[in-house]
């Protein structure tokens, strides 16, 4: 008979086993689980992960476990979610589906812990310009959205090819939210837009992100007697461009909104939403996928059935740069090898297809290649292509457009688009 | 000065100390991270209570002083190579002057009055860092590699435990002294205090500048552990209701109360991460307090006099 003591330490030592055998690797996502954005991010994290694991799992057959920490887009709640993902859950590897100022504020717990992190939203120049100055320090960070420098690079051609050679507006009036993002995006407009567009800037509103009532701003802009408004909204977007359709303003809108870079846009405004266009990171909403892209959205789609019904950018970013950060863990040992690691991930270069075109490409820019058209090197940060024929990777942006019947398409650059440029119905044309 | 004082406080505060030393050796480092911003929200939960909950002059701005220390500090040591151990000083300094040249006038106003001029100096300090000398500032990004002045979990809750423990004690024995008395006059009956002969404009200017300086050096120090700062981590109303829930539910107008009342709020909300990650552990959190503060609005420190008088019966 066995005596239960036996049967005890047997299990045990079963147990054990298993557990060496199936040693998790913790991956842990910070960001906002109450956006559309962070949870973007997160569940395009989700999907890879469930796909390495159904693989055969990583590092030796490891399975991979997924840890959150919610920032609720608050910088110090940001640090705190690192401190926790670093300090109690000990995590392997981190995603970040952050905004600017929370990544700026967990930063430096990232350069103390030295735990490999990647960002899929943040886009701030000065975070590689960081790379840039400190190497060492920031050889655990990567960031795989194109750097806010370069979107606005690409947004200034929008402006030249079309805002002025095809609709001939001349002058502009920037109406900004009073955030961080807000002032960032109103500096690269006013300091490059103008002058390498030739479009002058008229006058520069800046509004709180808890303003309900547009009215009195859209008569300011009107009186500024510009040609165009330049729109900068990250903050409740859908209020700013429903009242202007509501009010049938008589200028053309552009610019930054992001709440039209999600499918739900149509129905947060009510249907009243039509005649925006707002610069879009890639892959965005109305832009045409290629296979594997698509693939990727089908199994997101069959998985979730709550907001946001199609991936943001960064989903895409979080799914594919997921699977790259275990590739250079493979490659280097793991993650522990900071320096191997970043070698490694440095290396990785998905290029994906469409029509036999260069359509999506995922990898990053090393320390020494300098960029043709900004004549300056981002380290650490994803690839783009701020010329066309985009046959090195894709464009850093698009700009899309959501017509008044509720479709949406992209109508810049040339190259990428599916649909064009028009004006509101009310909006007369110059 | 210390007639009220005797060998059974001396007794409280070494144990007290005794705790705070052994603790790195009892919890995790997880733990101890998350106790190093109890202690910082404790430092400036003192700070709010040895203003408003002491005199009962509601300060609703209190991030604005948080925030000159910790903008001082980091601009001085970031921008122009001020070694930390001037830049702090200096911060508390300037926190102490800047705040006095704002806060005169507001002496002379009381009750829901004050608490919106401190709420507009908060504003004024969220605009004023955004617009005024961006680039010395960050403008609304602020600024990310401030020099931290410890690395690692322990060493960072020393320095923190240090530095809320001398603050404790330095206002608590400034509440045992005549001046502490006559400070706490002020809540109760101003205009009685001002039949007795007391300047009470200037003990009001006294006890604004002590919970500046303390406010500027948390403020400092603070920034200093996080190594960044931005407008909207300090200036926030959020950061404000923190720092009064703490002191209200630790026990207003008792200096240690807070101190508890920050450890309560900051456990509570970081032990229900694992089980409720998302933004629902907010209304778990509101919730208990708010449970908490019906059934004894003296907070936890009178419960923890309630169960020491019954445990000495």
């Amino acid at each position: 008979m066995i005596s239960p003591l036996k049967t005890l330490t047997g299990a045990a030592a079963i147990a054990l086993a298993a557990s060496a055998v199936t040693a998790d690797i913790k991956v842990g996502f910070i960001g906002s689980m109450s956006s559309d954005t962070g949870l973007s991010t997160l569940r395009g994290a989700e999907i890879a992960i469930e796909e390495l694991n159904a693989a055969g799992g990583v590092l030796g057959g490891q399975k991979i476990e997924l840890v959150t920490a919610d920032t609720r887009e608050d910088v110090t709640e940001g640090v705190k979610a690192y401190e926790y993902l670093a300090e109690s859950e000990e995590v392997d590897f981190i995603i970040s589906g952050s905004i600017d100022d929370v990544s700026l504020g967990w930063l430096p717990r990232m350069i103390e812990y030295q735990i490999p992190t990647l960002d899929t939203w943040t886009s701030y120049i000065g975070i590689i310009d960081m790379v840039v100055e400190n190497p060492d320090d920031m050889k655990p960070y990567f960031m795989n959205i194109a750097s806010d420098e370069a979107l606005a690079t690409l947004y200034i051609n929008f402006g030249a090819d079309v805002l002025k050679a095809q609709m001939g507006f001349e002058s502009v009036v920037i109406l900004a939210e009073d955030t961080a993002f807000g002032q960032a995006i109103t500096g690269l407009v006013t300091e490059a837009l103008a002058p390498v567009a030739g479009i002058e800037v008229k006058d520069t509103i800046i509004y709180d992100i808890n303003t309900v009532d547009f009215a009195p701003l859209f008569s300011k802009a009107q009186e500024s007697g510009a040609d165009f408004i330049y729109q900068v909204s990250s903050v409740n977007s859908q209020v700013i461009s429903s009242q202007y359709v509501k009010l049938q303003v008589p200028m053309a809108m552009t610019g930054v909104n992001v709440s039209a870079l999600g499918l739900e846009y149509w129905e947060d405004t009510g249907g009243a939403g039509g005649g925006i266009s707002t610069l879009s990171p890639i892959p965005s909403v109305g832009f045409e996928l290629d296979p594997a892209s698509q693939a990727f959205v089908d199994t997101y789609q069959a998985k979730y059935t709550s907001r946001p019904v199609m991936p943001h950018f960064n989903g895409f970013n979080a799914y594919q740069g997921l699977k790259q950060a275990f590739a250079a863990a493979e490659e280097a040992g793991g993650f522990k090898d900071v320096n191997g690691w970043n070698a490694a991930m440095s290396k990785q270069d998905l290029k994906l297809m469409k029509d036999d075109k260069l359509w999506l490409r995922y990898g990053f820019w090393d320390r020494d290649t300098v960029e043709p058209v900004t004549n300056r090197t981002y380290p650490q940060n994803a690839l783009f292509d701020l010329e066309a024929p985009y046959d090195f990777a894709q464009p850093s942006m698009v700009v899309i457009q959501w017509k008044e019947d509720g479709n949406v398409g992209v109508v810049y650059p040339p190259e990428y688009a599916t649909t064009d440029f028009t004006l509101p119905s009310w909006v007369p044309a110059k | 000065m210390t007639s009220n004082l005797n060998l059974r406080h001396a007794i409280y505060w070494a144990l007290f100390a005794g705790l705070l030393f052994a603790m790195p050796y009892l919890v995790s480092k997880g733990d101890l991270r998350t106790m190093i911003f109890a202690l910082y929200v404790g430092i400036f939960a003192m700070s709010w209570d040895f203003l408003s909950g002491r005199t009962g002059y509601i300060s609703f701005g209190h991030p604005f002083l948080i925030g000159i220390g910790a903008y001082a500090t980091a601009i001085l040591s970031y921008r122009f190579d001020v070694p930390v151990m001037f830049s702090i000083p200096l911060a508390v300094i300037i926190t102490m002057v800047a705040s006095t040249m704002f806060i005169l006038p507001a002496l002379r106003i009381k009750g829901s009055y004050f608490a919106l001029v401190t709420l507009a100096f908060m504003e004024l300090m969220y605009q004023l860092v955004q617009v005024i000398r961006p680039d010395l500032t960050g403008g609304t990004r602020g600024i990310s590699g401030v020099e931290t002045i410890t690395r690692g979990a322990v060493n960072g809750f020393y320095l923190a435990a240090f530095l809320a423990f001398c603050v404790a004690l330095f206002l608590w024995l400034l509440t045992r002294t005549r001046l502490g008395a006559a400070q706490s006059a002020i809540g109760m009956d101003e205009e009685a205090l001002k039949g007795s002969g007391i300047n009470a404009t200037k003990l009001k200017l006294f006890t604004f500048v002590v919970s500046a300086a303390v406010a500027g050096l948390g403020g400092a120090f603070y920034v200093h552990y996080l190594g960044s700062i931005a407008p909207r981590a300090i200036f926030d109303i959020n950061f404000v209701f923190t720092i009064i829930v703490a002191a209200l539910l630790g026990g207003a107008g008792t200096i240690t109360g807070p101190l508890f009342g920050a450890f309560f709020l900051t456990f509570l909300l970081e032990y229900l991460r694992p089980w409720l990650p998302g933004a629902e552990r907010y209304l778990i959190y509101g919730g208990v307090a708010l449970v908490l503060y019906m059934y004894q609005p003296k907070g936890m420190y009178a419960i923890a006099a309630k169960l020491r008088a019954g445990v000495m019966k």
